[in-house]
Protein backbone atom coordinates (compact mmCIF):
# COMPACT_ATOMS: atom_id res chain seq x y z
CA UNK A 1 0.00 0.00 0.00
CA UNK A 2 1.08 3.52 -0.28
CA UNK A 3 3.17 4.09 2.75
CA UNK A 4 4.68 7.70 3.00
CA UNK A 5 8.28 7.99 2.05
CA UNK A 6 10.25 11.25 2.34
CA UNK A 7 10.59 12.30 -1.47
CA UNK A 8 13.05 14.82 -1.96
CA UNK A 9 11.35 15.58 -5.24
CA UNK A 10 8.14 16.96 -4.26
CA UNK A 11 8.82 20.05 -6.08
CA UNK A 12 5.97 22.47 -8.32
CA UNK A 13 7.17 23.36 -12.07
CA UNK A 14 5.48 26.30 -13.92
CA UNK A 15 6.62 26.37 -17.40
CA UNK A 16 5.94 29.56 -19.19
CA UNK A 17 2.19 29.68 -18.11
CA UNK A 18 -1.06 31.92 -19.53
CA UNK A 19 -3.99 32.01 -18.37
CA UNK A 20 -6.62 33.87 -20.27
CA UNK A 21 -10.18 34.20 -19.04
CA UNK A 22 -12.65 35.58 -21.36
CA UNK A 23 -15.24 37.94 -19.83
CA UNK A 24 -18.73 38.28 -20.50
CA UNK A 25 -21.36 40.47 -19.45
CA UNK A 26 -24.30 38.18 -19.22
CA UNK A 27 -24.63 34.60 -19.01
CA UNK A 28 -23.22 32.95 -21.66
CA UNK A 29 -26.17 31.43 -23.73
CA UNK A 30 -26.27 28.94 -27.22
CA UNK A 31 -28.81 31.50 -28.63
CA UNK A 32 -26.76 34.27 -27.98
CA UNK A 33 -23.54 32.65 -29.59
CA UNK A 34 -25.91 31.46 -32.41
CA UNK A 35 -27.29 35.38 -33.61
CA UNK A 36 -25.30 37.70 -31.83
CA UNK A 37 -22.05 36.99 -32.37
CA UNK A 38 -20.02 39.58 -30.03
CA UNK A 39 -16.77 40.07 -30.17
CA UNK A 40 -15.37 38.42 -27.03
CA UNK A 41 -13.32 40.42 -24.18
CA UNK A 42 -10.47 38.83 -22.74
CA UNK A 43 -8.53 39.14 -19.78
CA UNK A 44 -4.95 37.86 -19.07
CA UNK A 45 -4.84 36.77 -15.63
CA UNK A 46 -1.22 34.89 -15.53
CA UNK A 47 1.16 35.85 -18.48
CA UNK A 48 3.72 33.83 -19.50
CA UNK A 49 5.00 33.08 -16.06
CA UNK A 50 7.83 30.88 -14.84
CA UNK A 51 8.04 29.07 -11.39
CA UNK A 52 9.87 26.49 -9.87
CA UNK A 53 8.87 25.59 -5.93
CA UNK A 54 11.49 22.86 -4.18
CA UNK A 55 10.04 20.76 -1.58
CA UNK A 56 10.07 22.55 2.05
CA UNK A 57 9.87 26.23 0.23
CA UNK A 58 7.63 28.51 2.12
CA UNK A 59 6.60 30.63 -0.63
CA UNK A 60 4.49 33.79 0.02
CA UNK A 61 3.02 35.75 -2.59
CA UNK A 62 2.17 38.90 -2.72
CA UNK A 63 0.30 41.57 -4.81
CA UNK A 64 -2.13 43.91 -5.22
CA UNK A 65 -5.75 42.81 -5.81
CA UNK A 66 -6.18 41.59 -9.49
CA UNK A 67 -2.48 40.78 -10.01
CA UNK A 68 -3.10 37.03 -10.78
CA UNK A 69 -2.23 35.68 -6.61
CA UNK A 70 -5.34 33.53 -6.59
CA UNK A 71 -5.53 31.94 -10.22
CA UNK A 72 -2.14 31.18 -10.07
CA UNK A 73 -2.98 29.06 -6.93
CA UNK A 74 -5.67 27.53 -8.97
CA UNK A 75 -3.32 26.43 -11.61
CA UNK A 76 -0.62 24.95 -9.39
CA UNK A 77 -3.69 23.32 -7.41
CA UNK A 78 -4.80 21.56 -10.89
CA UNK A 79 -8.60 23.38 -10.09
CA UNK A 80 -7.68 25.48 -13.08
CA UNK A 81 -5.87 24.78 -16.64
CA UNK A 82 -3.59 27.07 -18.25
CA UNK A 83 -4.55 28.34 -21.63
CA UNK A 84 -0.68 27.81 -22.51
CA UNK A 85 2.08 26.62 -20.89
CA UNK A 86 2.23 23.47 -18.28
CA UNK A 87 1.76 22.96 -14.54
CA UNK A 88 3.00 19.95 -13.47
CA UNK A 89 3.71 18.87 -9.52
CA UNK A 90 4.52 15.78 -7.28
CA UNK A 91 3.39 15.04 -4.33
CA UNK A 92 -0.53 15.92 -2.51
CA UNK A 93 -1.46 19.51 -2.56
CA UNK A 94 -4.45 20.26 -0.26
CA UNK A 95 -5.83 23.70 -0.38
CA UNK A 96 -7.45 25.34 2.91
CA UNK A 97 -9.60 27.65 0.09
CA UNK A 98 -13.20 27.73 0.38
CA UNK A 99 -13.10 25.31 3.60
CA UNK A 100 -16.78 25.53 4.31
CA UNK A 101 -17.59 24.49 0.69
CA UNK A 102 -18.14 21.19 -0.34
CA UNK A 103 -19.98 20.09 3.04
CA UNK A 104 -23.97 18.25 2.20
CA UNK A 105 -26.34 20.26 4.23
CA UNK A 106 -28.72 17.49 5.11
CA UNK A 107 -26.06 14.98 5.74
CA UNK A 108 -24.33 14.48 9.51
CA UNK A 109 -20.88 15.71 10.11
CA UNK A 110 -19.72 12.25 10.36
CA UNK A 111 -21.21 11.61 6.91
CA UNK A 112 -19.83 14.94 5.54
CA UNK A 113 -16.29 14.07 7.00
CA UNK A 114 -16.25 11.09 4.22
CA UNK A 115 -17.38 13.38 1.45
CA UNK A 116 -15.34 16.39 1.98
CA UNK A 117 -12.48 14.57 2.70
CA UNK A 118 -12.75 12.20 -0.32
CA UNK A 119 -12.91 15.72 -2.22
CA UNK A 120 -9.18 16.75 -0.92
CA UNK A 121 -8.15 13.07 -1.66
CA UNK A 122 -8.29 10.89 0.89
CA UNK A 123 -9.31 6.87 0.65
CA UNK A 124 -12.21 5.88 3.05
CA UNK A 125 -9.32 3.58 5.05
CA UNK A 126 -7.50 6.89 5.84
CA UNK A 127 -10.82 8.87 6.92
CA UNK A 128 -11.51 5.77 9.16
CA UNK A 129 -8.09 5.86 10.64
CA UNK A 130 -8.38 9.52 11.29
CA UNK A 131 -11.86 10.30 11.72
CA UNK A 132 -11.71 10.17 15.47
CA UNK A 133 -8.98 13.06 15.21
CA UNK A 134 -10.53 15.02 12.68
CA UNK A 135 -13.20 15.14 14.99
CA UNK A 136 -11.61 16.00 18.33
CA UNK A 137 -10.00 18.76 16.48
CA UNK A 138 -13.06 20.51 15.05
CA UNK A 139 -14.43 20.44 18.66
CA UNK A 140 -18.14 20.05 17.24
CA UNK A 141 -19.12 17.54 20.24
CA UNK A 142 -21.82 15.86 20.06
CA UNK A 143 -23.51 17.81 16.67
CA UNK A 144 -20.98 15.57 14.86
CA UNK A 145 -24.43 13.34 14.17
CA UNK A 146 -26.41 16.46 13.15
CA UNK A 147 -27.17 17.43 9.87
CA UNK A 148 -24.58 20.40 8.88
CA UNK A 149 -27.18 22.93 8.36
CA UNK A 150 -27.73 23.08 11.92
CA UNK A 151 -23.93 23.59 11.71
CA UNK A 152 -22.51 27.87 12.61
CA UNK A 153 -20.85 29.15 9.96
CA UNK A 154 -18.21 28.62 12.49
CA UNK A 155 -18.44 25.08 12.76
CA UNK A 156 -18.05 24.18 9.65
CA UNK A 157 -14.90 25.94 9.07
CA UNK A 158 -13.63 24.17 12.05
CA UNK A 159 -14.70 21.02 10.38
CA UNK A 160 -13.63 21.89 7.02
CA UNK A 161 -10.56 23.11 8.22
CA UNK A 162 -9.98 20.07 10.13
CA UNK A 163 -10.66 17.84 7.29
CA UNK A 164 -8.05 19.70 5.06
CA UNK A 165 -5.49 19.31 7.29
CA UNK A 166 -5.60 15.64 8.41
CA UNK A 167 -5.31 14.88 5.03
CA UNK A 168 -1.47 14.71 5.48
CA UNK A 169 -0.57 17.06 2.61
CA UNK A 170 2.57 17.52 1.12
CA UNK A 171 1.99 20.45 -0.60
CA UNK A 172 -0.47 22.80 1.49
CA UNK A 173 -2.09 26.05 0.23
CA UNK A 174 -3.77 28.77 2.00
CA UNK A 175 -5.37 31.80 0.67
CA UNK A 176 -5.10 34.43 3.14
CA UNK A 177 -4.72 34.32 6.85
CA UNK A 178 -7.20 32.16 8.66
CA UNK A 179 -9.91 33.44 10.48
CA UNK A 180 -11.80 30.18 11.64
CA UNK A 181 -13.89 29.97 14.84
CA UNK A 182 -13.08 31.65 18.29
CA UNK A 183 -9.87 32.22 19.74
CA UNK A 184 -8.93 29.27 21.02
CA UNK A 185 -9.45 27.99 17.50
CA UNK A 186 -7.00 29.97 16.02
CA UNK A 187 -4.58 29.24 17.92
CA UNK A 188 -5.06 25.93 17.66
CA UNK A 189 -5.49 26.07 13.62
CA UNK A 190 -2.18 28.37 13.68
CA UNK A 191 -0.37 25.62 15.91
CA UNK A 192 -0.90 23.08 13.37
CA UNK A 193 0.02 24.98 10.08
CA UNK A 194 3.15 25.93 12.56
CA UNK A 195 3.66 22.04 12.55
CA UNK A 196 3.31 21.70 8.85
CA UNK A 197 6.07 24.27 8.90
CA UNK A 198 8.69 22.31 10.85
CA UNK A 199 7.41 18.85 9.47
CA UNK A 200 9.60 20.38 6.16
CA UNK A 201 5.96 20.41 4.28
CA UNK A 202 5.96 22.95 1.09
CA UNK A 203 3.58 25.83 2.14
CA UNK A 204 1.95 28.34 -0.58
CA UNK A 205 0.24 31.12 1.04
CA UNK A 206 -1.28 34.61 -0.91
CA UNK A 207 -2.21 37.18 2.02
CA UNK A 208 -2.11 40.45 2.63
CA UNK A 209 -0.75 40.24 5.95
CA UNK A 210 2.87 41.43 5.95
CA UNK A 211 3.86 40.69 9.42
CA UNK A 212 2.59 36.92 8.96
CA UNK A 213 4.39 36.34 6.07
CA UNK A 214 7.55 37.79 7.26
CA UNK A 215 7.83 35.83 10.09
CA UNK A 216 7.07 31.99 8.86
CA UNK A 217 8.15 32.20 4.99
CA UNK A 218 11.60 32.56 3.29
CA UNK A 219 10.70 33.03 -0.43
CA UNK A 220 8.75 35.86 -1.52
CA UNK A 221 7.20 36.29 -5.15
CA UNK A 222 5.80 39.82 -5.68
CA UNK A 223 3.33 39.70 -8.39
CA UNK A 224 1.77 42.36 -10.62
CA UNK A 225 -0.30 42.25 -13.20
CA UNK A 226 0.13 38.17 -13.69
CA UNK A 227 3.89 38.51 -13.80
CA UNK A 228 6.57 38.23 -11.40
CA UNK A 229 7.89 41.12 -10.44
CA UNK A 230 10.50 40.02 -7.97
CA UNK A 231 11.32 36.75 -6.37
CA UNK A 232 13.62 36.21 -3.39
CA UNK A 233 13.83 36.55 0.18
CA UNK A 234 12.95 38.76 3.02
CA UNK A 235 14.18 42.22 1.22
CA UNK A 236 11.05 41.65 -1.15
CA UNK A 237 8.50 43.04 1.65
CA UNK A 238 10.38 46.03 1.82
CA UNK A 239 10.74 46.72 -1.63
CA UNK A 240 7.30 45.93 -1.99
CA UNK A 241 5.74 47.94 0.77
CA UNK A 242 7.79 51.05 -0.19
CA UNK A 243 6.10 50.17 -4.24
CA UNK A 244 2.95 50.83 -2.63
CA UNK A 245 3.60 54.51 -1.38
CA UNK B 1 3.18 11.52 -10.50
CA UNK B 2 0.75 9.36 -8.98
CA UNK B 3 0.48 5.91 -11.20
CA UNK B 4 -2.05 4.64 -13.39
CA UNK B 5 -3.70 2.40 -10.97
CA UNK B 6 -4.04 4.31 -8.22
CA UNK B 7 -5.79 6.69 -10.02
CA UNK B 8 -8.35 4.42 -10.93
CA UNK B 9 -8.62 3.12 -7.45
CA UNK B 10 -9.35 6.90 -6.61
CA UNK B 11 -11.50 7.51 -9.43
CA UNK B 12 -13.90 4.21 -7.71
CA UNK B 13 -13.40 6.01 -4.43
CA UNK B 14 -14.88 9.18 -5.83
CA UNK B 15 -18.15 7.56 -7.36
CA UNK B 16 -18.44 5.41 -3.86
CA UNK B 17 -18.84 8.24 -1.82
CA UNK B 18 -20.82 10.70 -3.98
CA UNK B 19 -23.49 7.50 -5.08
CA UNK B 20 -23.58 6.54 -1.32
CA UNK B 21 -24.01 10.53 -0.39
CA UNK B 22 -26.60 10.80 -3.44
CA UNK B 23 -28.73 7.76 -1.75
CA UNK B 24 -28.58 8.92 1.91
CA UNK B 25 -29.56 12.09 0.95
CA UNK B 26 -32.56 10.72 -0.77
CA UNK B 27 -33.97 9.16 2.15
CA UNK B 28 -33.19 12.15 4.18
CA UNK B 29 -35.56 14.45 2.55
CA UNK B 30 -38.31 11.48 2.76
CA UNK B 31 -38.93 8.84 5.49
CA UNK B 32 -40.41 6.84 3.19
CA UNK B 33 -38.28 8.17 0.35
CA UNK B 34 -38.38 4.68 -1.10
CA UNK B 35 -41.96 4.83 -1.91
CA UNK B 36 -42.11 7.13 -3.93
CA UNK B 37 -39.69 5.88 -6.33
CA UNK B 38 -42.52 3.07 -6.98
CA UNK B 39 -45.48 5.34 -6.72
CA UNK B 40 -44.61 7.73 -8.96
CA UNK B 41 -44.98 5.09 -11.81
CA UNK B 42 -47.50 3.55 -9.96
CA UNK B 43 -49.86 6.41 -10.64
CA UNK B 44 -48.33 7.39 -14.08
CA UNK B 45 -49.68 4.41 -15.25
CA UNK B 46 -52.91 4.27 -13.62
CA UNK B 47 -53.00 7.75 -15.15
CA UNK B 48 -52.11 7.31 -18.58
CA UNK B 49 -53.25 4.08 -19.13
CA UNK B 50 -56.95 5.01 -18.39
CA UNK B 51 -56.93 7.93 -20.46
CA UNK B 52 -54.81 6.00 -23.01
CA UNK B 53 -56.98 3.07 -23.57
CA UNK B 54 -59.22 4.78 -25.09
CA UNK B 55 -57.73 6.61 -27.61
CA UNK B 56 -54.26 4.37 -28.43
CA UNK B 57 -55.68 1.24 -30.36
CA UNK B 58 -52.21 -0.80 -28.80
CA UNK B 59 -52.60 -4.07 -29.13
CA UNK B 60 -51.33 -5.48 -26.16
CA UNK B 61 -52.60 -7.85 -23.64
CA UNK B 62 -52.15 -6.11 -20.51
CA UNK B 63 -51.68 -2.53 -21.70
CA UNK B 64 -51.16 -1.55 -17.78
CA UNK B 65 -48.01 -4.08 -17.20
CA UNK B 66 -46.96 -2.46 -20.63
CA UNK B 67 -46.69 1.13 -19.74
CA UNK B 68 -45.14 0.03 -16.40
CA UNK B 69 -42.56 -1.58 -18.08
CA UNK B 70 -41.73 1.61 -20.80
CA UNK B 71 -42.58 4.07 -17.85
CA UNK B 72 -39.90 2.46 -14.89
CA UNK B 73 -36.76 2.76 -17.93
CA UNK B 74 -37.62 6.19 -19.26
CA UNK B 75 -38.28 8.09 -15.69
CA UNK B 76 -34.41 6.86 -14.77
CA UNK B 77 -33.86 8.10 -18.08
CA UNK B 78 -35.15 11.35 -18.20
CA UNK B 79 -35.04 12.12 -14.68
CA UNK B 80 -31.11 11.49 -14.54
CA UNK B 81 -30.52 13.69 -17.45
CA UNK B 82 -32.36 16.34 -16.34
CA UNK B 83 -30.82 16.63 -13.18
CA UNK B 84 -27.41 16.30 -14.24
CA UNK B 85 -27.73 19.03 -17.01
CA UNK B 86 -27.39 22.04 -14.70
CA UNK B 87 -24.94 19.62 -12.30
CA UNK B 88 -21.56 21.31 -12.73
CA UNK B 89 -22.97 24.36 -11.86
CA UNK B 90 -25.05 23.34 -8.75
CA UNK B 91 -21.95 21.72 -7.54
CA UNK B 92 -19.77 24.56 -8.49
CA UNK B 93 -18.36 24.78 -4.81
CA UNK B 94 -17.31 21.56 -5.04
CA UNK B 95 -15.49 21.96 -8.49
CA UNK B 96 -13.73 25.21 -7.29
CA UNK B 97 -12.40 23.55 -3.93
CA UNK B 98 -10.41 20.77 -5.08
CA UNK B 99 -9.08 19.01 -7.93
CA UNK B 100 -10.85 15.37 -8.77
CA UNK B 101 -12.05 13.88 -11.44
CA UNK B 102 -15.75 15.69 -12.51
CA UNK B 103 -17.42 13.28 -14.25
CA UNK B 104 -18.15 11.44 -11.08
CA UNK B 105 -20.01 14.12 -9.60
CA UNK B 106 -22.58 13.05 -13.07
CA UNK B 107 -22.51 9.43 -12.75
CA UNK B 108 -23.19 9.27 -9.17
CA UNK B 109 -26.43 10.82 -9.88
CA UNK B 110 -27.23 8.09 -12.49
CA UNK B 111 -25.78 5.21 -10.29
CA UNK B 112 -28.02 6.48 -7.57
CA UNK B 113 -30.73 6.48 -9.64
CA UNK B 114 -30.22 3.17 -10.61
CA UNK B 115 -30.03 1.79 -7.21
CA UNK B 116 -33.46 2.49 -7.34
CA UNK B 117 -34.54 1.25 -10.59
CA UNK B 118 -33.11 -1.67 -10.20
CA UNK B 119 -35.31 -2.20 -6.81
CA UNK B 120 -38.43 -1.14 -8.72
CA UNK B 121 -37.44 -3.76 -11.16
CA UNK B 122 -36.96 -6.75 -8.74
CA UNK B 123 -40.69 -5.45 -7.16
CA UNK B 124 -41.96 -5.94 -10.71
CA UNK B 125 -39.86 -9.49 -11.54
CA UNK B 126 -41.24 -10.50 -8.20
CA UNK B 127 -44.93 -9.53 -9.20
CA UNK B 128 -44.60 -11.07 -12.83
CA UNK B 129 -43.53 -14.59 -10.92
CA UNK B 130 -46.45 -14.45 -8.40
CA UNK B 131 -48.71 -13.58 -11.14
CA UNK B 132 -47.12 -16.93 -13.45
CA UNK B 133 -47.54 -19.39 -10.19
CA UNK B 134 -51.15 -18.22 -9.25
CA UNK B 135 -52.11 -17.56 -12.73
CA UNK B 136 -50.94 -19.49 -15.39
CA UNK B 137 -49.76 -22.45 -12.96
CA UNK B 138 -45.90 -22.50 -14.29
CA UNK B 139 -44.01 -25.49 -12.53
CA UNK B 140 -40.77 -25.23 -11.49
CA UNK B 141 -38.77 -25.55 -14.53
CA UNK B 142 -41.01 -22.98 -16.94
CA UNK B 143 -40.65 -20.78 -13.77
CA UNK B 144 -36.72 -21.23 -13.77
CA UNK B 145 -36.83 -20.13 -17.39
CA UNK B 146 -39.09 -17.57 -17.01
CA UNK B 147 -37.18 -16.30 -14.55
CA UNK B 148 -33.83 -15.87 -16.71
CA UNK B 149 -35.54 -14.80 -19.61
CA UNK B 150 -36.34 -11.87 -17.09
CA UNK B 151 -33.14 -11.75 -16.46
CA UNK B 152 -32.07 -10.83 -19.81
CA UNK B 153 -33.25 -7.53 -19.36
CA UNK B 154 -30.47 -6.70 -17.25
CA UNK B 155 -28.01 -6.11 -19.68
CA UNK B 156 -30.77 -4.13 -21.76
CA UNK B 157 -30.71 -1.85 -18.82
CA UNK B 158 -26.90 -1.67 -18.97
CA UNK B 159 -27.32 -0.31 -22.09
CA UNK B 160 -30.08 2.12 -21.10
CA UNK B 161 -27.44 3.35 -18.33
CA UNK B 162 -24.56 4.26 -21.16
CA UNK B 163 -27.24 6.11 -22.49
CA UNK B 164 -27.89 8.00 -19.79
CA UNK B 165 -24.65 8.53 -18.77
CA UNK B 166 -23.74 9.67 -22.45
CA UNK B 167 -26.38 12.20 -22.90
CA UNK B 168 -25.99 13.22 -19.37
CA UNK B 169 -21.88 14.09 -19.93
CA UNK B 170 -22.64 16.04 -23.25
CA UNK B 171 -25.69 18.52 -22.02
CA UNK B 172 -23.97 18.95 -18.45
CA UNK B 173 -20.67 19.74 -19.85
CA UNK B 174 -22.38 22.23 -22.79
CA UNK B 175 -24.48 24.03 -19.95
CA UNK B 176 -20.95 25.44 -18.11
CA UNK B 177 -20.88 27.32 -21.62
CA UNK B 178 -24.19 27.44 -22.90
CA UNK B 179 -27.08 28.10 -20.04
CA UNK B 180 -29.93 27.64 -21.84
CA UNK B 181 -29.21 23.86 -22.75
CA UNK B 182 -30.70 23.68 -18.89
CA UNK B 183 -34.10 24.92 -20.94
CA UNK B 184 -33.81 23.83 -23.70
CA UNK B 185 -33.18 19.87 -22.04
CA UNK B 186 -36.31 20.99 -19.91
CA UNK B 187 -38.39 21.67 -23.17
CA UNK B 188 -37.65 18.20 -24.71
CA UNK B 189 -37.74 15.77 -22.59
CA UNK B 190 -41.87 15.59 -22.53
CA UNK B 191 -41.84 15.74 -26.48
CA UNK B 192 -38.82 12.96 -25.87
CA UNK B 193 -41.28 10.96 -24.40
CA UNK B 194 -43.77 10.54 -26.78
CA UNK B 195 -40.90 9.81 -29.41
CA UNK B 196 -40.03 7.00 -26.99
CA UNK B 197 -42.28 3.64 -27.63
CA UNK B 198 -43.78 3.87 -24.16
CA UNK B 199 -47.43 4.41 -24.38
CA UNK B 200 -47.72 3.15 -27.96
CA UNK B 201 -46.01 0.49 -29.95
CA UNK B 202 -44.05 1.07 -33.34
CA UNK B 203 -46.41 -1.08 -35.20
CA UNK B 204 -49.27 1.42 -34.68
CA UNK B 205 -47.16 4.09 -36.45
CA UNK B 206 -47.83 4.40 -40.38
CA UNK B 207 -44.91 2.67 -41.93
CA UNK B 208 -42.15 4.91 -42.49
CA UNK B 209 -42.45 6.77 -38.88
CA UNK B 210 -42.02 3.61 -36.71
CA UNK B 211 -38.77 3.06 -38.38
CA UNK B 212 -37.97 6.93 -38.02
CA UNK B 213 -38.18 6.88 -34.29
CA UNK B 214 -35.15 4.51 -33.97
CA UNK B 215 -32.73 7.71 -34.83
CA UNK B 216 -33.59 8.28 -30.74
CA UNK B 217 -31.68 5.35 -29.23
CA UNK B 218 -34.21 4.95 -26.33
CA UNK B 219 -36.36 3.37 -29.03
CA UNK B 220 -34.48 0.44 -29.09
CA UNK B 221 -33.89 -0.38 -25.35
CA UNK B 222 -38.01 0.13 -24.57
CA UNK B 223 -38.82 -1.90 -27.26
CA UNK B 224 -36.38 -4.67 -26.14
CA UNK B 225 -37.60 -4.58 -22.83
CA UNK B 226 -41.39 -4.62 -24.11
CA UNK B 227 -40.21 -7.77 -26.13
CA UNK B 228 -38.66 -9.52 -23.74
CA UNK B 229 -40.98 -9.05 -20.62
CA UNK B 230 -44.41 -9.17 -22.49
CA UNK B 231 -43.52 -11.13 -25.79
CA UNK B 232 -43.73 -7.85 -27.96
CA UNK B 233 -42.33 -7.89 -31.28
CA UNK B 234 -39.67 -5.67 -32.51
CA UNK B 235 -40.47 -3.33 -35.66
CA UNK B 236 -37.25 -3.79 -37.06
CA UNK B 237 -34.34 -5.50 -35.07
CA UNK B 238 -31.98 -3.99 -37.82
CA UNK B 239 -32.50 -0.83 -36.49
CA UNK B 240 -32.24 -1.77 -33.03
CA UNK B 241 -28.66 -3.23 -33.18
CA UNK B 242 -27.95 0.16 -35.18
CA UNK B 243 -29.08 1.95 -31.93
CA UNK B 244 -26.95 -0.39 -29.94
CA UNK B 245 -23.59 0.66 -31.48
CA UNK B 246 -24.72 4.04 -32.17
CA UNK B 247 -24.82 4.18 -28.73
CA UNK B 248 -21.65 3.05 -27.69
CA UNK B 249 -20.22 5.48 -30.33
CA UNK B 250 -22.01 8.40 -28.93
CA UNK B 251 -20.93 7.24 -24.79
CA UNK B 252 -17.27 7.83 -25.68
CA UNK B 253 -17.75 11.39 -28.17
CA UNK B 254 -19.53 12.39 -24.73
CA UNK B 255 -17.37 11.51 -23.05
CA UNK B 256 -14.27 12.91 -25.00
CA UNK B 257 -16.21 16.23 -25.19
CA UNK B 258 -16.92 16.56 -21.15
CA UNK B 259 -13.27 15.21 -20.34
CA UNK B 260 -12.02 18.14 -23.02
CA UNK B 261 -14.13 20.89 -21.23
CA UNK B 262 -14.07 19.80 -17.58
CA UNK B 263 -10.57 21.43 -17.76
CA UNK B 264 -11.88 24.82 -18.11
CA UNK B 265 -15.35 24.50 -15.92
CA UNK B 266 -13.75 27.10 -13.35
CA UNK B 267 -13.08 29.37 -15.81
CA UNK B 268 -16.90 29.33 -16.54
CA UNK B 269 -18.84 28.91 -13.29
Amino acid sequence: MKRKVVDQNISITLKDVTKVYQLYHDKPTLVERLFNRNSIEEFTAVNHLSLHIKQGQKVAIMGRNGSGKTTLLKLICEISHPTTGKVSHSGKIVSLIDLEAGFHPEMTGYENIYLNGTVVGMDRKEIRQKIDQIIEFAGIGKFIDSPVYTYSSGMMLRLGFSIAVHADPDILILDEMLAAGDIDFQKKSVKKIQQFFQQNKTVITVSHNLEFLEKHYDRFIWMNKGKIIDDGGKEIVKKYLKSKI
Amino acid sequence: MISWSSELLHWWEYLYVFTVKEIKARYKKAIFGFIWILLNPLLQMLVIGFIFQFFVPVKVNNYFLFLFVGLLPWNFFSYSVTKNTPMILNERNLIKKAKFPRETIIISIILSNLFHLLISWFILFLALIVNKILNEHYALPQLIGYSLRLLLTLPILGWLTGLTVAFSLLFSALNVKYRDINFIVQAIMPLWFYATPVIFTLQILPKQFGQFLYINPVTGVVELLHAIILNQPVLNIFWVIVDFFVSVCFLVLSWYVFKREAKYFDDWI
